[in-house]
């Protein structure tokens, strides 16, 4: 099942190709600079600016509908966020406030995390992670874990369904655990142990140093987008400064 | 034995985690209501005992419950809610090892307590409540947030009410992994999962 699979094959892809470790920097930038900014001096003009990097990647990668997605979902978030007095002080302004606060936050964060996960192999991930010198006891199991969430949504969807039509709608919590927490742990845990196996035939657990044929480096749009992340942390660092210095 | 952290290990780890942390962000959404926040690190240890006992039975070598807390915080702080629970996932992930490396992962009573402790990591989400809580405060009011939201929960996490929240935290995890063993007895063994 090609299209359930979260981390991509190398094999369908088509555009620029950027190394993981900048698609992780830049997730990492912008879920700390996003979340933890407001929309006051220098970062209401920069921070939609910021926003804008993960659509133009997703362009250049040729993901143009889930760019499309959220970029209309973006700048119809920031719009209603900025003018969201116009709903009134009362429960309507309030659900308007939150909303598209929650999208202006959350957005660029889920569409970059996106981004890593669609356009990085496994092998990619793992050999950009060796990299880094990040040991195994962090790799696998993060890259398990990327691999995994797809499954556990499609199965979570499943046993739903199966719910549904055995007519059983939990009421209280105790038997949610039961009907949905306990199928979802047990489909889970079989299809992890067949990964297991197929991971261990593949010489993952050979002691020998593994060698990866993935072409990890950093090229021109690498080096671009690490640059303009940094200037945006410096920015973030002294934003006061900045701000005082141009009389803002 | 051998004792040393394998792939198979690191495997076993990552499918536990993921459960765990799917679980657990889905509980989160109950944080969007402002006193569910103290509330929502013991609700977390309560459900999750079930995962939690069942990787036990894995589980036989000293690191990977650490490993677990270390990785759930990571993600906790990918998915936008805070870096805090990376140390504290490490410092009671630690504990909690030392605890059940004591009844060597197979005794009931030390798993248990281990996961007890263990599940006080979900408390550092409460750290910038209790201890920054004027910055936190002004990141909500100035955020776009409600204001009322910041207030709100500050309301309901005077500095007194720390000790009890971990407290409930602890409780809950012990109760957790009571209800999972029931349900592991009820289930799991039937499966054939064990």
């Amino acid at each position: 099942m090609p299209a359930s699979e979260l981390l991509a094959s190398p094999s369908n892809r088509k555009g620029i190709r950027f190394d993981p470790r900048t698609k992780l920097f830049l997730l990492i930038t912008l879920c700390t600079l996003i979340l933890s900014t407001d929309n006051s001096g220098l970062m209401l003009y920069l921070k939609p600016l910021l926003a804008l990097i993960p659509f133009v990647l997703l362009l250049l990668s040729a993901k143009y509908w889930a760019g499309f997605l959220y970029f209309v979902l973006y700048v119809l978030g920031f719009v209603l966020e900025l003018s969201w007095g116009a709903f009134g002080n009362g429960v309507s302004g309030f659900i308007v406030l939150m909303v598209s606060a929650i999208i202006t936050r959350f957005t660029p964060c889920v569409i970059a995390a996106f981004f890593l996960m669609t356009t990085t192999s496994v092998s990619e991930f793992i050999g950009s992670m060796k990299k880094m010198h990040i040991t195994d006891k962090i790799t696998i199991p993060l890259s398990v874990v990327f691999r995994f969430f797809p499954t556990v949504k499609e199965d979570a969807g499943a046993i739903n369904d199966a719910m549904k039509m055995r007519g059983i709608t939990p009421k209280n919590p105790m038997l949610m655990l039961e009907y949905r927490v306990v199928p979802l742990i047990i489909s889970t845990v079989k299809a992890g142990e067949d990964l297991s196996c197929s991971a261990l035939t593949r010489g993952l657990g050979a002691p020998q140093k593994r060698t990866n044929m993935c072409d990890i480096g950093f090229h021109l749009w690498d080096w671009l987008i690490f640059g303009i992340c940094f200037c945006y942390i410096l920015i973030f660092c002294f934003q006061n400064q900045i701000c005082s210095l141009l009389n803002l | 034995m051998n004792s040393k952290i394998g792939a198979k290990d690191l495997i076993t780890l990552g499918i536990f985690t993921v459960i765990y942390f799917v679980i657990g962000a889905a509980l989160s959404l109950l944080v969007s209501i402002p006193v569910m926040v103290p509330f929502f690190p013991a609700i977390w240890a309560l459900i999750n005992g079930t995962v939690f006992m069942l990787y036990t039975t894995k589980v036989e070598k000293f690191g990977l419950v650490t490993l677990m807390g270390v990785l759930t915080g990571l993600l906790v702080g990918l998915t936008g809610m805070g870096f805090w629970c990376a140390p504290t996932g490490l410092a009671f992930g630690l504990l909690g090892d030392f605890i059940m490396k004591k009844g060597n992962y197979k005794s009931f009573k030390h798993n248990l307590i281990g996961y007890a402790i263990f599940s006080i990591w979900t408390s550092g989400s409460l750290i910038p409540w209790y201890f920054f809580a004027q910055d936190t405060l002004a990141k909500y009011t100035q955020g776009g947030y409600s204001a009322d939201y910041g207030t709100q929960v500050l309301a309901y996490t005077p500095w007194w009410s720390l000790l009890l929240f971990v407290g409930l935290n602890f409780i809950c995890g012990l109760l957790g992994a009571l209800i999972g063993k029931r349900i592991m007895k009820k289930h799991f063994e039937k499966a054939g999962i064990l």
